[in-house]
């Protein structure tokens, strides 16, 4: 009997099965060859492919051959289908790559040595996994193009060593829709220019030189700064806004180098701003404080940590048994991690017993975590979207690249209006679907007015967009007068930041324990010296120098986010881990463990000083934390009100 | 056999380029009894009846590629594709400069067909007069009532626009084409989604080859029964062949398919000129591989001559005498594709310029023999690897030509001087 032949019949399971060099796998339909090869372990190099965008087989280095087909086929192009026969390894695909390696380095400089991308470069990566040993062309015929075009302050263009790959220009046409770059001339004198030549005036340059695969578009502010082989890499969060971009903080020499994107689907998707990108070697010039430093009216003296904690718990006791505990005030900010705040509340409420404590200036009524509900991916699943006034983008830049993938790619309605805007100014929306409304901190009253009108007809989620990296974290541990860990109700409400300020500057405080005020803007910097003039007891632990650091009757310095661990939440209540990427900048111990130290010294001993054992007492207090755990976003069912 | 006048069949009438000639010999009448006699649907069974096939060179069978466009899906668009620029090809620019109105014609009749609105004649930059010429006649077309409004009171209206382009060979691949008439950089697109679902403006289109559409007012009045008579099985109708190069009488002539090469080299070209003896040809145009005096007996037929390695593309016959040297021929061809090539895609835009570097060495006789087999190494690896045909066919006469003419190929090799023209040279003098 003839056996049979005839294939078993494809599951419906909605995948289609594919076999490439003899391994299979069932896929999604429509998944590209590319991506079923990376599922499958199989390595296929591309150039012009890109994750973000959409395919253009310009290179041609992905050419593999499929069952049936004629001609070799670009796999970055080629979606999959039932049965479909890969391979990558015959000879014809070996030639081929080999013969495209030598296409792209006729004209390449090789200039490996002198080059920024030495090390992490794909041309150079994949000519020597896959190109010829020599070349063939003789180096006196080469094209010469210009090697150090400036395209603006922050990017550099080397006409010579681009390999065309599109990515730069598809980068402006599809991510960021601004089309600064363009392509000029034809065949082989085709190069990537600046539109009318004018410099780029995008806020998210700083993506070139990433999606580059080759040094041919560059960093001005990180060229020659660092080869990649001496660089130590720690994962982090971007520490300039909420948005929480996911990063890889590169430093050498004990100095932050770059800060690189790390790509979050669910946040970022690999795009950072210029602003957020820069600000990391900032971080490398800027004044410190360094020692403990005790101040009172015949001058200062640097002292040992243990000394100023000492002298610290000593003076606020003073304060309270003078003028009772509600003459202390305790200020955070929205650059401290969820350890540190978590401390810091329970050193207000519980050591302290104030109930004056805030982490921010403006007073937040009815704060409660419905304005928190949207989520930076739902943006995508929303059938529209309404950003009130401009500042949710200023605030978040990287915000901006999400709306315009939700907008081109997901066809959902963007609607910009002004900050007050009413139903009537929002104008028709779509009858079904969810609406997302995104504010600011300075509009969330607006915000909170327009959910309550639309969702009288529509599902409505709203985003607001909170001030400083951890400004979410503040909130959701009850860093705030008026709400406590979790958003539970307070016995007693007490002062927010600018009124504990005011009564500090005239008297009624006296008492003010402040952890990073440096942040705050200059506007508030006349309060912040009457205050400091006024307070009998000023404590302050902080990483810069600021207007409260100099006059602190206890200063203790702080370790910069990037030298610490913990975790920060970010606008949509994304729960994600902070380590540290350089050693600190002072001898000091960490923030948690001073604030831990603290505490034992005014008789509360035992609580925790490591940020992880803060951490397992924190995420038992707060649910919604324990369920977000790394990664994953704080949801909390609804405010627990009195 | 031999010489059929069909479309060329008033080509020389004097004032034919105007509406009333154009009408006095019958014009117009295709289109009117294309509006009144079928629907779309009948007229696109009509063409497929004909067996027409695409004339600007892939030979794609007409009424097939209208098939593919997607039902219910409006607006769609028609571009004529006047973008003649393979080398050797100037049979459209000869269609244009004596019968506009035919194209005109035909235009109107394939969007009634295909339900177009608006339809685009792009002609390529270089034909500066001819668009000139174009535009004239859609003027008086349109003031007649032949284009616009209404066509000829058929209750079907359709807009022409003339659009020139800036030059660039590319430009005559469909996709590219398109890419230009949107005001974009003319690349080719990634294909699929092909032309006829995602065109013009991201709508279903067709492009078609001026000769294509000069045929279809002799299709609708004649019928494609008539048509398909002429010529061949597979290759029906007449064909416009530009021949040039080395021949007594060189033109555009207009042939019945299936007649044999020999008979158009002999009777309508005047045989070869100064009385020398054929070396090879080219039947296709620049990109098509070169063939030898045995094939002259094949006949005019785009299977037969595909099957002996070559294609007749765009028609475009060139003929080279015994004092041609392949090596300068292939340079020349080869250049072309260097200056044309787009740039899209990397084996195209370095391999052509490898290419071309590689083969100025050799004819002045400067390459060694490793280099020439490096020459046939970057030619298999542009072949089939590059995004569009462009890079493809920039390998082909070249490779047939080291193929057929390897002794001549090697010969120059470190001679340090062209040997067939030193040798011609002789010859010629002798």
């Amino acid at each position: 009997m003839a056996a049979d032949t005839t294939p078993p019949a494809a599951p419906e399971d909605g995948l289609v099965g594919i076999t490439i060099d003899g391994r299979t796998a069932r896929v999604a339909k429509g998944t590209l060859v590319t991506d079923a090869s990376a599922i499958l372990g199989i390595h296929i190099p591309v150039y012009c492919a890109h994750p973000k965008m959409d395919p253009v087989a310009v290179c041609r280095m992905c050419l593999v051959h499929v069952e049936k087909m004629p001609k070799l086929q670009p796999a970055c192009a080629t979606p999959v289908s039932e049965g479909m026969v890969v391979s990558t390894e015959r000879a014809d695909v070996a030639k081929t790559r080999e013969g495209v390696l030598e296409f792209l380095l006729l004209n390449h400089p090789l200039d490996c040595p002198v080059c920024d991308r030495g090390g992490e470069c794909d041309l150079q990566d994949f000519a020597f996994r896959y190109g010829p040993q020599a070349s063939r062309f003789p180096i006196t015929e080469k094209v010469h193009f210009n090697k150090a075009v400036p395209l603006s302050d922050r990017i550099e263009l080397d006409q010579e060593r681009c390999i065309l790959c599109w990515r730069c220009t598809r980068y402006y046409d599809e991510i960021t829709g601004e089309k600064e770059l363009v392509l000029q001339e034809r065949g082989v004198h085709t190069l990537v220019n600046t539109f009318e030549g004018k410099p780029l005036t995008s806020a998210f340059q700083g993506n070139l030189p990433e999606i580059c695969p080759v040094g041919a578009l560059t960093n001005r502010k990180y060229r020659f700064k660092a080869r990649p082989w001496d660089l130590q890499r720690t994962k982090g969060v971007c520490p300039t806004c909420s948005y929480g971009c996911n990063i890889n903080i590169d430093s050498r020499d004990f100095e932050i180098k770059r800060f690189a994107s790390r790509d979050n689907p669910l946040v970022d998707d690999m795009w950072l701003c210029d602003r957020g990108r820069d600000s990391g070697p900032s971080w490398n010039n800027v004044e410190r404080i360094r020692r403990p430093v005790l101040r009172d009216a015949t001058g200062s003296r640097e002292v040992s940590v243990s000394e100023a904690v000492a002298a610290a718990a000593r003076s606020l006791r003073e304060v309270r048994e003078r003028h009772g505990p509600s003459s202390i005030a305790v200020l955070g900010s929205a650059e401290n991690t969820n350890e540190e705040i978590w401390l810091l509340q329970r050193l207000a409420r519980t050591a302290l017993e104030t109930p004056h404590l805030d982490h921010q200036l403006e007073a937040f009524p009815d704060i409660g975590p419905e304005e928190h509900a949207l989520g930076i991916a739902e943006i995508e699943q929303c059938a529209a979207v309404i950003v009130l006034g401009d500042e949710p983008e200023r605030e978040a830049p990287v915000l901006t690249l999400r709306l315009f993938k939700a907008q081109t790619k997901r066809g959902v309605a963007i609607r910009r209006v002004v900050a007050q805007a009413t139903r009537s100014l929002v104008g028709e929306l779509p009858a079904e679907g969810l609406i997302g409304l995104i504010a600011d901190e300075t509009n969330r009253e607006h915000a909170t007015a327009l959910a309550g009108e639309l969702s009288r007809s529509h599902q409505v989620r709203r985003m607001t967009v909170t001030r400083g990296v951890n400004g979410r974290g503040a909130k959701d541990l009850g860093m705030l007068p008026n709400s406590g860990p979790g958003y539970t109700a307070v016995d007693q409400a007490g002062k927010a930041g600018r009124h504990i300020l005011e009564a500090s500057a005239a008297g009624l405080i006296t008492g003010l324990v402040v952890m990073g005020g440096s942040v705050w803007s200059a506007s508030v910097t006349p309060l912040l010296e009457r205050v400091a003039a006024a307070l009998e007891v000023l404590v302050v632990i902080d990483t810069r120098p600021g207007p409260l650091s100099r006059a602190a009757t206890v200063l203790i310095p702080g370790h910069a986010i990037f030298e610490k661990g913990g975790t920060v939440t970010n606008m949509e209540g994304r729960v994600q881990r902070v380590r540290p990427a350089l050693p600190p900048a002072t001898q000091t111990p960490s923030e948690t463990r001073i604030l831990s130290a603290l505490a034992a010294e005014l008789g509360a001993a035992g609580w925790p000083g490591d940020h992880l054992l803060i951490n397992r007492e924190l995420v038992t207090a707060v649910p919604a934390y324990a369920r977000a755990g790394n990664g994953g976003r704080a949801l909390f069912e609804a405010a627990v009100r009195a | 056999m031999g010489e059929h006048k069909l479309l060329t069949e008033h080509f020389g009438t004097e004032g034919l380029q105007t509406l009333a000639v154009y009408e006095r010999v019958g014009g117009y009448q295709g289109l009117r009894e294309a509006l009144s006699r079928f629907t779309p649907e009948t007229l696109i069974d009509e063409v497929k009846a004909s067996g027409l096939r695409g004339r600007g060179g892939a030979g794609f069978p007409t009424g097939t590629k209208w098939g593919f466009l997607p039902k219910d899906v409006f607006p769609r668009y028609l571009c004529c594709n006047a973008d003649e620029s393979e080398p050797g090809c100037f049979k459209d620019r000869a269609l244009i400069d004596e019968n506009p109105h035919q194209l005109i014609e035909g235009l109107l009749i394939a969007a009634y067909a295909l339900q177009v609105n608006t339809a685009f004649i792009y002609i390529r930059g270089e034909y500066h007069d001819q668009r000139l010429l174009l535009e004239r006649c859609v003027e008086e077309a349109r003031a007649a009532g032949h284009i616009g409004a209404n066509v000829l009171g058929s209750g079907f209206s359709c807009d022409v626009i003339v659009h020139g382009g800036a030059g660039a060979y590319i430009c005559g691949e469909e996709t590219a084409l398109i890419d230009s008439l949107e005001g974009y950089r003319g690349q080719p697109r990634l294909k699929p989604p092909f032309p006829a679902l995602k065109g013009l403006y991201g709508k279903p289109t067709v492009v078609n080859n001026v000769e294509t559409l000069s045929n279809l007012p002799h299709i609708v009045q004649r019928g494609g029964a008539w048509f398909k008579q002429l010529g061949t099985e597979k290759s029906a109708g007449t064909r416009l062949f530009c021949c040039s190069g080395h021949i007594n009488r060189p033109g555009t002539y207009e042939i019945a398919m299936g007649t044999p090469i020999r008979e158009l080299l002999e009777e309508e070209c005047g045989g070869i000129w100064k009385d020398r003896s054929i070396k090879a040809f080219q039947p296709g145009g620049g990109s098509m591989q070169v063939l030898l005096p045995e094939h002259l007996d094949l006949p005019l037929d785009m299977d037969a001559v595909a099957q002996a390695g070559s294609s007749l593309g765009a028609g475009a016959m060139v003929f080279m005498d015994e004092t041609t040297c392949m090596v300068n021929v292939s340079m020349r061809l080869v250049d072309f594709y260097h200056h044309e090539s787009c740039g899209k895609c990397a084996p195209c835009r370095e391999g052509t310029y490898f290419e071309s570097d590689l083969m100025h060495r050799l004819e002045a006789g400067h390459l060694t023999l490793e280099e020439l087999h490096t020459l046939a190494d970057i030619c298999d690896n542009m072949n089939g690897k590059c995004f569009c045909p462009l890079g493809d066919t920039a390998t082909w006469f070249v490779m047939s030509a080291f193929k057929a003419f390897r002794d001549e190929f090697e010969a120059h090799c470190g001679a340090g001087a062209c040997p067939v023209r030193t040798a011609s040279a002789q010859l010629v003098t002798a």
